[in-house]
């Protein structure tokens, strides 16, 4: 291995130790500042109506979208094996279990962790989080645990309405494009997707709040250098966020299961 | 009695050593003038005093108290009576100039909003920007930010103001006006630090003046007593040579 290898390598790891490092005093200090006065109700509420009302569109085309084309391509799929009346069962479950869930949070991730990590590195660069703390308040509880919060809040609400909206888009597609009656196609959904599924992706969502939230607030707070920092720091965001998403997805997925044959 | 003092005061940002044995004091009522190089780590200093920066070590005592190690926690209850006055103002852009200098108020007074609107207005009106609470920092001049700044910083009438070059960028009336705020709030008995290159500022308003060189403090004294000293680049500086 060359020197640049190493030297690489080195820098890689010791942005890894910062991050995990950075990320878990983050989560004390939002911890320790979460049960002292005073509560900023009004940035939370802010805050919902940023990252829940103004995302709402973008999950509802999402997840319609999602749901009509699962139905379509488990409809055509199947045909050949006589198995299109079980595209109800297949979609509701799918969509309850994973695809919901993750589409929505890897979504919020998008356009929230993006916003929230430039939004908070242009109020490092402008010395704003400076003048919070040098006003004798503090920029976790002004600016980090409102975002933390409304996400945790948020997150759930809108996998809860991805999930009908995804299952309306799949019911859509199996009645006219796929011929199923509407009554079957409904029933069917409603009596083989159970609350286990539904419980299963719904649990996820509070963690993946945390997945976006908390290393998004983290790469905007640790912005040093100017505008071109933001830029990366967003880039971060997303990846980051994105990334633990898609792989606590699995690991989740799997305690979920385990959990259940347990219960 | 020292209001601020600090002793041997190290800080380095990685392998690059920006102070090596600061120490400097404060008296009650006092307005000392830290001057020094472009990049002398001036800024720094006066970040240290309300804990915007960690020392790597030394000591930090503000009214006696010890707040070197200071937790974020305890530094807040410090900050309501230590203001600091930003470069640049470093408004909250999402708020009007209303609502900035509301701010610190709200958070730390029991004011009712009648008595907040009061207290603005005649913030407002002492720094000459009647008629800008409704306007938005990206709507004023980097004169009028700076003031606003200046302003929001002296909302809580604190005992101690540290000014990070409040009349850098400003016009000489305006910078005419800074001094003349300086000058009252020292009569107030307001101590305070200037960290300015602007030297007729310094001499207008400061007591007297540290100077900053070599990452410590080389003289500490009056104008006149800084005259006195042999070093070329003092002298520069006092009759403002190099700014």
């Amino acid at each position: 291995m060359t020197d640049s290898h190493n030297h690489s390598f080195k820098d890689w790891a010791v942005e890894q130790l910062e991050f995990y490092g950075g990320v878990t005093l983050l989560t004390r200090d939002c911890l320790r500042e979460g049960f002292r006065k005073p509560h900023y109700w009004g940035l939370l509420t802010e805050q919902i109506y940023q990252i829940g009302v103004k995302s709402f569109p973008l999950v509802l085309v999402t997840s319609a979208t999602i749901g009509a084309v699962m139905s379509l391509q488990f409809g055509y799929g199947l045909e050949k094996f006589g198995g299109k009346p079980y595209v109800p069962r297949l979609v509701a479950s799918t969509i309850f279990r994973e695809i919901g869930p993750m589409f929505t949070s890897l979504m919020l991730a998008a356009r929230v962790g993006a916003g929230m990590a430039s939004e908070i590195g242009s109020m490092v660069v402008t010395q704003q989080i400076d003048a919070i703390r040098a006003l004798g308040t503090s920029p976790i509880k002004k600016i980090v645990l409102p975002r933390i919060i409304a996400c945790l809040i948020i997150l759930p609400l809108l996998v809860a309405m991805a999930n009908v909206i995804g299952n309306t888009g799949g019911w859509l597609i199996g009645v006219n494009e796929l011929g199923l009656d509407p009554q079957f196609y409904y029933r069917r959904a409603l009596d083989t997707a159970n609350i286990r599924d539904y419980l299963a992706g719904f649990g996820k969502t509070f963690f993946f709040s945390l997945f976006i939230s908390i290393p998004s607030c983290y790469f905007g707070l640790t912005v040093k250098n100017g505008t071109q920092e933001v830029g990366m720091a967003t880039r971060k965001a997303v990846v980051t966020s994105s990334l633990m998403i898609l792989i606590g997805d699995f690991f989740l997925g799997k305690v979920f299961w385990m959990l259940e044959k347990w219960l | 009695m020292a209001i601020i003092e600090v002793k041997n005061f190290h800080k380095s940002y990685g392998t690059k050593s920006v102070h090596e044995g600061v120490s400097l004091y404060v008296k009650k009522g006092e307005c000392l003038g830290l001057v020094g190089g472009s990049g002398t780590g001036k800024s720094v200093l006066l970040r240290s005093l309300i804990g915007l920066e960690k020392a790597d070590s030394g000591e930090i005592f503000i009214e006696d108290i010890n707040v070197t190690h200071f937790s974020e926690r305890q530094w807040q209850e410090i900050r309501k009576k230590v203001a600091y006055a930003f470069q640049g103002g470093a408004l909250f852009d999402s708020m009007t100039v209303f609502q900035n200098l509301a701010y610190p108020l709200i958070e730390h007074s029991k004011f009712s909003p009648q008595e907040i609107q009061q207290k603005v207005s005649a913030q407002l009106k002492d720094f000459g920007l009647e008629g800008s609470e409704k306007l938005y920092p990206n709507e004023l001049s980097g004169g009028m930010q700076k003031r606003v700044g200046l302003a929001r910083a002296m909302m809580l009438e604190p005992d101690i103001i540290l000014y990070d070059e409040p009349t850098a960028g400003l016009d000489p009336y305006n910078t005419r006006n800074i001094q003349d705020l300086i000058q009252k709030l020292k009569k107030k008995g307001v101590t305070s630090i200037l960290v300015t290159h602007d030297m007729p500022t310094a001499f207008a308003v400061c007591d007297k003046f540290a100077f900053l060189k070599d990452k410590v403090i080389k003289e500490q004294g009056t104008a006149e007593q800084l005259k006195d000293q042999n070093d070329s680049l003092i002298h520069q500086f006092i009759q403002g040579n190099i700014l």
